[in-house]
């Protein structure tokens, strides 16, 4: 599902995924602690070449992955950019809306929403180098390590392994239901989509039944107990994480002097 | 069903008049690294208690009632799903349902939070929708907010002596509404404006909101007509 196919086929798939999450995370705050577009560009750029480089992933899917948070992060910086002004303010470009407001476009909140956007790219192809390499089992068991409550860590594993049984209960029902044109028209496709819901409902419910039943005759007690797979610990990851530091800060300290 | 019918395709009438000025209305998570620093950890902040509580009102059933944590697991990954289907809309761009409302009302509003939490989570890693520095904002408005208004409009209109499809509308549409009225909140404070996120996250979501409160409104009726039963189990969680 979405990113998860491809965390499996990732080369780091045998290093442990403790390394991994500090290497993101440290990644991330850096970039959205620095708050400037030149360590958002070099953050997209060393995290994404981490992901192709290490993980072995295909360069086109990272980029048709970059391409997903576009929508949001376009339509997001709009208000930045473009904003009432006071009258008198100097602008790049203005206009009056409804003959009484004036909008307009100023240098200052360009400069603003530039530096959000790279930003924001830079931390979401951080967040992708956890994503794609690995795979969602490895990061519950890691999140255990760290020591998150064994009931959340357990519930999360659960609900992970539902959402593909789910999925394609919820996928098989739309053929269906398209194939005898369920969703002609909006009103029909929302009564359709009302149904699915309800019926996906009622068979996760009684799969949660039947799973827990199948739990119980072979002596559940209330804990899930799995064996970790082996793994290398991958301490040398530490090491790319304070080169990918380092680079960040020293962005940050040489775009700071340039600008002064 | 020949009145609900009626009722549909009223509503969906209504949602073509609005329905045209959706165009921007595909996003409801807030992108990684949107906030700045202070903004991302102090949503986290604000979110502790609430998970902290959720969490706490979980184990307490858990050791009740062993088998909740299997009950609750499904309730995740239904809520992971049905936020996965795209409603139907009339003006041809598709939205997603964020399913807040029958969450709080199948759920209640506490358990709500921590499994918004934790498929919030997965939505940002294996969907890329979200992200994790934004996680702490994310949950507020639509693992908090959301929920709280739609189990505290639901019971209260219950309480007033509304008919339940009524209340069921209500709590989902404005739950639906206030999630998104709460991101266009949270982005406003940090970067002003916000007036015209309020317009392109919130006004626009007007009609998906609708639409969503239909489509609540027909799962409850389809669930109290065949699933007594496992209502009732579901008010012991």
């Amino acid at each position: 599902m979405g990113t998860d196919r491809y965390a499996y086929a990732s080369r780091l798939r045998r290093v442990e995924a403790v390394p991994k999450l500090w290497l993101t995370l440290g990644a991330l705050i850096l970039c959205i602690s620095c708050g400037s577009a030149a360590v958002g560009l070099v953050t997209l750029a060393l995290m994404g070449a981490l992901t192709v480089g290490l993980g072995g992933q295909r360069a086109a899917t990272l980029v048709r992955f970059l391409r997903l948070p576009l929508a949001f992060l376009a339509v997001g910086c709009l208000p930045i950019v473009f904003r009432p002004l006071p009258a008198g303010e100097g602008a790049l470009w203005a206009a009056e809306v409804f003959g009484r407001f004036r909008w307009g476009v100023t240098a200052e909140y360009l400069r603003v929403g530039l530096t959000v956007f790279c930003k924001a790219l830079g931390a979401v192809s951080a967040m992708y180098f956890l994503s794609l390499n690995p795979p969602m089992t490895d990061l519950t068991q890691a999140l255990e390590r760290l020591h998150v409550p064994k009931l959340l860590v357990e519930l999360m594993e659960l609900i992970y392994r539902f959402l593909f049984v789910f999925s394609d209960t919820a996928r098989r029902i739309r053929v269906a239901q398209e194939s005898r044109l369920g969703y002609q028209t909006a009103g029909r496709g929302l009564r359709s989509l009302g149904e699915l819901a309800s019926s996906l409902f009622l068979r996760a419910w009684r799969q949660a039944d039947r799973s827990y039943t199948a739990l119980e005759s072979r002596g559940y007690t209330g804990a899930l107990n799995t064996l970790p797979a082996t793994r290398t610990p991958g301490r040398w990851l530490y090491g790319v994480l304070a080169a990918v530091a380092a680079v960040q800060i020293l962005t940050w300290m040489a775009e700071r002097s340039w600008l002064q | 069903m020949k009145r609900s019918d009626a009722w549909i395709r009223r509503g969906a009438a209504l949602c073509l008049a609005l329905g045209l000025m959706t165009t921007g209305a595909s996003a409801m998570h807030i992108a990684e690294g949107y906030l700045p620093r202070t903004w991302a950890f102090g949503w986290m902040a604000v979110c502790v208690p609430f998970v902290a509580a959720g969490f706490f009102s979980i184990r307490r059933k858990v050791g009740r009632y062993p088998k909740a944590k299997m009950l609750l697991a499904m309730c995740g990954a239904f809520a992971f799903v049905l936020s996965a289907l795209k409603i139907p809309s009339v003006s041809g761009s598709c939205s997603r349902p964020t399913g807040v409302g029958l969450g709080a009302i199948l759920f209640g509003p506490t358990a709500t939070t921590v499994l918004g939490l934790i498929v919030l989570l997965f939505q940002a890693l294996l969907l890329t929708h979200g992200g994790i520095t934004t996680l702490g904002a994310n949950v507020f408005s639509m693992a908090i907010v959301g929920p709280f208004v739609s189990w505290g409009v639901y019971v209260l209109l219950k309480k007033a002596g509304c008919r339940p499809a009524l209340a069921v509308f209500c709590a989902a549409a404005l739950g639906d509404l206030m999630t998104y009225v709460t991101t266009s909140v949270e982005l406003g404070v940090v970067y002003g404006n916000i007036g015209s996120y309020l317009a392109i996250f919130a006004v626009t979501q007007i009609p998906l909101a609708i639409a969503e409160g239909l489509l609540t409104v027909v799962v409850y009726n389809v669930l109290e007509k065949y699933s007594k039963a496992e209502l009732q189990e579901l008010s012991v969680l």
